[in-house]
């Protein structure tokens, strides 16, 4: 069996093939974005999910106008193959991946393993920015079919139909209101939205090299929680970021056809009046 | 009461510098965070856990001679900006006595204006590392 959209996929031997290849921007997405000022791969820009992904006063993404400011000094064109690899098995490369896509890059993948793969094979790791002729990028209007809103949830939850709760064990059933050794970050209850089903972004990923794990591992392990590619799935998180790995998991490697994350996600939906929880 | 007049100096370069100074410098703070000196090594239980970071952070006050702490992180390479955060509250507070790292305002760093530079969850982080660097302080004072 193989991953449905291989191509959605590449290792660190093809990344290393491709930093001066003009078609090919590499791009580095971090929960630490200093981790790129230490080091990053030849020829990769940064982006941030704070700081250059996410609106500076609402809590939004940026506009599509300042999408088109981002990806132009990037000097991404809209034919340009963008390549996302980061820290913490990708999570935030996957966030990146996803708003593109929201904004209608059509080429774009996922560097298997991310960084820590890059650095554990001893590969090179430079501090020069590098700067790229700047681009006329034209995104299209935001794809709404992969991005659920909190009323989206709520016709989900009625129509009873799939949920993916990917956060910790502890965080389904309400003991935790946030990750284990993270940060309270403001969700008043604790809990799971009403038919979510548990199955933590962690259990996509071999732990030893941050890799994915094969499309029979992962067709099992989805399928085995009722998880279907018939369903239209909505998947969640704490803030989007690794519910986005295991949506990049449900669409590229298992092809399911109709995935939404939801970025509101549980410090949304764990603050929203009248919404409905399950614990 | 004034701050520990190093900790001071720290608050003051800060607050007058210009966003991506702020970041070249907080890289260099990650980066000068001495290593766990070997008898720490392996000792985590002996160490001081700061949950509150989104890394794993362990922490241990040594007591000098003088009365004066040395505060030793343990922090992976992997997390430079929780690293330079834990930096400058080892260099600002090193040698400090207990009673002093005691009267540090848990909001010393506002005039920084750290939220130029890393989001606001790394400043809960940083709050707790000097909550429980406190913590080791008052431990230290009956030991």
């Amino acid at each position: 069996m193989k991953y449905a959209h291989p191509e959605s996929l590449v290792d660190t031997d093809w990344v290393s093939a491709h930093t001066n290849d003009p078609k090919v921007r590499i791009v580095e997405s971090d929960e630490d974005p200093l981790l790129y000022r230490i080091g990053h791969i030849p020829g990769a820009a940064q982006v941030d999910w704070f700081s250059t992904l996410q609106h500076p006063l609402r809590r939004d993404f940026v506009t599509k106008e300042q999408f088109e400011q981002l990806c132009s000094q990037l000097g991404i064109a809209n034919d340009t193959t963008v390549v996302f690899y980061g820290d913490k098995s990708n999570w935030f490369a996957c966030y990146a991946l996803w708003l593109f896509e929201y904004y209608g890059h059509k080429n774009v993948k996922i560097m298997n393993g991310g960084r820590a793969k890059w650095e554990a094979e001893g590969r090179p790791l430079v501090k020069d920015v590098p700067a790229y002729p700047v681009t006329q990028y034209r995104a299209q209007a935001a794809d709404k079919s992969i991005r659920a809103f909190r009323t989206d949830v709520f016709t989900q939850v009625e129509a009873k139909k799939p949920l993916v709760d990917v956060r910790s064990p502890k965080e389904y059933t309400g003991e935790l209101l946030h990750m284990p050794n993270y940060p309270q970050e403001g969700a008043t209850r604790g809990g799971h939205i009403p038919g979510a089903v548990s199955i933590p972004w962690s259990q996509a990923v071999n732990e030893a090299d941050s890799t994915f794990k094969s499309a029979e591992e992962l067709s099992a392990l989805y399928q085995g929680k009722g998880i279907t590619p018939e369903g239209e799935i909505i998947a969640y998180c704490r803030i989007g970021e690794r519910s986005s790995l295991t949506w990049f998991v449900l669409k590229y490697l298992l092809g399911y056809p109709t995935v939404k994350n939801y970025d509101g996600s549980w410090t949304e939906w764990g603050n929203l009046v009248d919404a409905p929880i399950e614990k | 009461m004034p701050l520990p007049s190093k900790l001071q100096e720290i608050v003051d370069d800060f607050a007058g510098m210009a966003r991506e100074e702020k970041v070249e410098t907080l890289i260099a703070y990650s980066e000068s965070l001495p290593p766990l000196p070997e008898w720490l090594k392996g000792e985590r239980e002996k160490m001081e856990p700061v949950p509150e970071c989104m890394t794993p952070v362990f922490l241990f006050a040594e007591k000098n001679p003088d009365g004066g702490l040395t505060f030793h992180f343990d922090i992976p390479p992997q997390s430079p900006t929780v690293r330079g955060l834990a930096a400058i509250l080892a260099s600002g507070l090193d040698g400090c006595k207990p009673e002093e790292i005691l009267t540090v305002p848990p909001d010393f760093f506002t005039p920084m204006k750290l939220e130029e530079a890393i989001t606001h969850q790394r400043i809960n982080g940083f709050m707790g590392v000097l909550a429980h660097m406190k913590h080791a302080a008052t431990q230290s004072i009956g030991s």
